[in-house]
């Protein structure tokens, strides 16, 4: 089967007739499918904590949950250091079990000496914590992993 | 010496500084967008750090991300390649103050050369010769009489401006009314400033530019010259070293005018000062780049060093063991820079690389950010490879390359090696008769004559 740009609207145009999320063709050994995006669950935003203490400041941004079943996930928006708790010798914002609303402080990420704490996004509980207190994060690291209610 | 070093790049030029910095013992980290996960750089460097989405404000021009990739991977030193953030002097003093040595020019150095008007009055105060120009101009009255007072046609360039864009050629008084204001709001948007101002306009020059070398001891170097005739819209495809063009005598004065020029100013590290050559032989300065260029390689090729070794020697504090003037090129180099772009339409072909095979044998070397199986994302430089010959004379480097561009295949994405085979058997280019308006009359003429394609 040669990819025909024709073709390949028609099944974009059949996806969206019959609000489908996935359509798959296949002819002998060639396949086609055309999938569109489920609609992103809500995860975290950051918000910038100091001023930026450097040239170049760091900006809130939020990070994209990921499903998985009816779970989520909250990402690190930056590259940093996580942090469980707003000192060294605090109470971790949260713990596996916890309840969590949006607006909540659930980490900290820290760049550049400044601290970013991430909040939550959704209405849910903690099922996981996925990084050790003091771990170097990347961009789109898991951080946790929530039930949402 | 420093233990590990952060490369703020991506593709063929972040490959580069890891096999320099693999050869001289260091570690190396890569930093890389979402949608770089799994390119060359990010697959060959000993840790690898995700710094953001694939948009590069977000990632690669991100200097807070790049900081903090640095400290949670305990990097001390960083080179930022070309591009991106290679001149910018906020990212070299943050380095700076982060406790991290930026492999590379000062940060004052950059200032001082990043603005065109200030460089050209610089250069000549240092006794370089700068082509004929104006003041900045303050408006359109001043500027009909200025560029009537240097005569048409003219160039109008912003003094931001560099690498070829932000500007215009003016055969006439009229032309200039006609694109004075959008021009001036261009440079605006392009490079936060609108000052403009006018340099006489050269009809068929050629690009010679010369690399040079300092260290902290105060030591300059300078390396001989490249070739970047074979432009396109000011932008270089082919280069080569040494240039036909040049006489040793002219080579060697410029290279000594340029030596005590930049002993004067201390510069440090690696840096190139493009110049013009007009069809009377006349060389005159036009910019000075504080970074490492990507045509770096045929300057290797015939001197026989490693550039960004010797740039990391340099920021490690060891002085230049390399011998005084004059150095003499040593045979003859040409490079070919792959975009994967469309070889006619220079239109940008991203995509999957279905299939690889990079040129080899004797003379032949290939600088390279691709793999087969690897993607060429469509946010970034067209640049994917840069295939470069060495041989004893040019008409051999020329044949050298002929034969490389006829091996290397590289499928699933287009490339302007047809392009490149097209300038390399053009009568012209072997006699080394080029100048900055080759490539265009070579399309020109093509146009003309090419028989229409179906596809």
């Amino acid at each position: 089967m040669k990819l025909d740009l024709d073709q390949l609207r028609a099944l974009i145009r059949l996806l969206d007739e019959a609000n489908l999320t996935e359509i798959e063709v296949s002819h002998d050994d060639d396949r086609i499918r055309v999938c569109r995006q489920p609609s992103p669950l809500p995860g975290a935003t950051a918000t910038e904590l100091a001023a930026p203490a450097t040239p170049g400041s760091v900006p809130a941004s939020t990070a994209s949950g990921t499903e998985d079943d009816d779970r989520a996930y909250v990402t690190s928006p930056f590259v940093g250091t996580f942090y469980r708790s707003p000192s060294p010798n605090g109470d971790p914002f949260v713990d596996v079990g916890d309840p969590i609303v949006p607006g909540q402080v659930l980490c900290i990420v820290e760049a550049m000496k400044l601290m970013n704490e991430i909040e939550a996004e959704v209405d849910g509980t903690i099922v996981e914590i996925l990084v050790e207190n003091g771990k170097p994060v990347e961009y789109g690291d898991r951080l946790f992993r929530v039930e949402i209610s | 010496m420093f233990g590990k070093v952060l490369i703020a790049n991506r593709g063929e030029i972040a490959v580069r500084v890891i096999r320099s910095c693999r050869e001289l013992g260091l570690r190396t980290v890569a930093v890389h967008s979402e949608i770089d996960a799994d390119a060359l750089h990010t697959r060959l460097a000993d840790e690898a750090i995700c710094i953001g989405p694939a948009d590069p404000s977000r990632s690669y021009l991100h200097i807070p991300a790049i900081i903090a990739a640095a400290e949670i991977t305990g990097a001390d030193a960083v080179h930022p390649g070309y591009g991106f953030l290679s001149e910018n002097p906020e990212f070299a003093e943050t380095c700076a103050q982060c406790g991290l040595l930026f492999i590379g020019p000062l940060p004052e150095q950059m200032r001082l050369w990043g603005d065109k008007v200030s460089a050209r009055a610089l250069a000549k105060s240092l006794g370089l010769p700068i082509i004929e120009g104006t003041e900045l101009i303050e408006d359109i009255e001043d500027a009909v009489r200025k560029a009537e007072s240097l005569g048409f046609p003219v160039l109008l360039k912003a003094s931001g401006g560099g690498g070829g864009r932000g500007m215009h050629v003016l055969q006439s008084k009229e032309a200039l009314r006609a694109v004075f204001e959008t021009a001036r709001a261009e440079s605006r948007a392009a490079f936060g400033n609108d000052s403009l101002y006018f340099e006489k306009f050269l009809e068929r020059p050629r690009h010679i530019e010369f690399q040079i070398l300092g260290d902290m001891q105060g030591n300059i170097r300078v390396l001989g010259e490249r070739e970047c005739s074979i432009q396109r819209r000011h932008q270089k495809i082919l280069e080569e070293a040494p240039s036909v063009a040049l006489t040793d005598e002219m080579r060697d004065d410029v290279s000594a005018t340029i030596e005590r020029a930049m002993r004067e100013v201390g510069y440090l590290s690696a840096g190139t000062l493009e110049f013009l050559l007009d069809e009377r032989g006349q060389l005159t300065f036009l910019e000075m780049n504080p970074r490492i260029q990507v045509e770096h390689p045929v300057t290797e090729l015939v001197m026989g060093i490693d550039l960004i070794a010797e740039q990391i020697r340099i920021a490690d504090g060891q002085p230049l063991e390399l011998p005084p003037q004059p150095l003499a090129p040593r045979g003859h180099a040409i490079e070919c820079r792959i975009n994967a772009e469309d070889p006619d339409t220079f239109a940008p072909s991203p995509g999957m690389i279905t299939e690889l095979h990079m040129a080899g044998g004797t003379g032949v070397r290939v600088d390279s950010g691709i793999f087969g199986g690897g993607r060429v994302p469509a946010y970034y430089d067209p640049l994917v490879a840069k295939l470069i010959v060495h041989a004893r004379t040019r008409a051999q480097a020329i044949a050298k390359m002929r034969r490389a561009l006829r091996e290397t295949i590289i499928g699933g994405i287009r490339t302007n090696i047809p392009l490149h085979q097209r300038i390399l058997e053009h009568p012209a280019f072997e006699e080394g008769r080029i100048s900055t308006g080759f490539l265009d009359d070579l399309q020109a003429r093509r146009m003309l004559t090419a028989p229409v394609r179906h596809e």
